[in-house]
């Protein structure tokens, strides 16, 4: 994967009013500043400081992070799925890359 | 049977305290102060230990004088962290996710790390409830504290006590 690669994980049948858990992983090093290379040369901070998750293109979350999240971050929370719309997930970093993913959330027929 | 073993076991303990209180007795009242913390007659064994500087002015920025009290909210993570660059938390609370009563922003503050303030969560009530999970860096042993507050204002919290092997932080 290369950096800002990202994936969202929704359960695969969802049914209206469902309290779902949504998974999502970004490719990104997280480097804190304080790592150094095998022949000295400092590692600068390079981390995502900023996720916005949107759901209909309503704000539904957003968080601010650290380098100290770990590396390639995953992040899980729950939506209430109550309409069929797409739920997007747009990353920041500190040196201004912005990656986005977006999973349809759509019910299954009865 | 069990009952005298455990009483015996009790008051065995008991008497090391004492014999432990009259032995510092004379090094001073800051020891004596501290074996009553340990012996359970200051707080409860769940609470984190005093903020540091740095973690107090967080707390202070964040919450200003409000109580941060204990409860509505689970901090699971590992008793131990073999690799500190990879420790799972897991965030939830049993508050509810109404347009008029909701949890505004989750907090999580891990004590002895470079910087302390790891991450905050703003959630809405489209969420349905509280859950949260991801992966941290940790330096060394500490507690981690996750703070929220709620759209009223009150602040709850969890904490946990995490031994770490191996620096996560560089």
């Amino acid at each position: 994967m290369t950096i800002g690669d990202a994936r969202i994980r929704i359960p695969d049948r969802i049914t209206r009013g469902d309290v779902i858990i949504v998974n999502a992983i970004v490719s990104h090093p997280m480097d804190t500043g304080f790592f150094r290379t095998a022949d000295g040369q400092p590692i600068p901070a390079f981390f995502i400081k900023d996720v916005v998750v949107t759901y209909g293109g309503e704000q539904v979350a957003r968080f601010e992070w650290t380098s100290g999240v770990s590396k390639d971050p995953i992040v899980s929370f729950t939506l209430k799925a109550d309409k069929e719309a797409p739920l997007t997930m747009i990353w920041t970093d500190n040196k201004g890359g912005v990656y986005q993913q977006t999973a349809n959330v759509a019910f299954a027929s009865a | 049977m069990a009952t005298s073993q455990s009483s015996s076991r009790r008051s065995f303990l008991r008497s090391c305290l004492l014999a432990g209180a009259g032995l510092v007795g004379s090094g001073g009242l800051v020891k004596g102060e501290r074996l009553l913390a340990y012996s359970g007659l200051a707080g409860d064994p769940g609470d984190p230990e005093v903020p540091n500087a740095e973690v107090a002015k967080i707390l202070k920025d964040l919450f200003g004088d409000r109580p941060i009290r204990k409860g509505h909210m689970s901090l699971d993570m590992p008793l131990v962290a073999e690799d500190g660059r990879i420790v799972p938390v897991i965030i939830e609370s049993d508050l509810p996710m109404t347009p008029d009563q909701y949890v505004k922003v989750v907090h999580l503050i891990v004590d002895h790390n470079p910087d302390p303030h790891l991450a905050a969560y703003h959630l809405t009530p489209a969420l349905g409830s509280v859950a949260i999970q991801t992966r941290i860096k940790m330096k060394r042993t500490t507690w981690v504290r996750a703070i929220l507050e709620t759209s009223s204002g009150d602040v709850w919290a969890a904490y946990a006590h995490v031994n770490v092997s191996l620096n996560g932080c560089g």
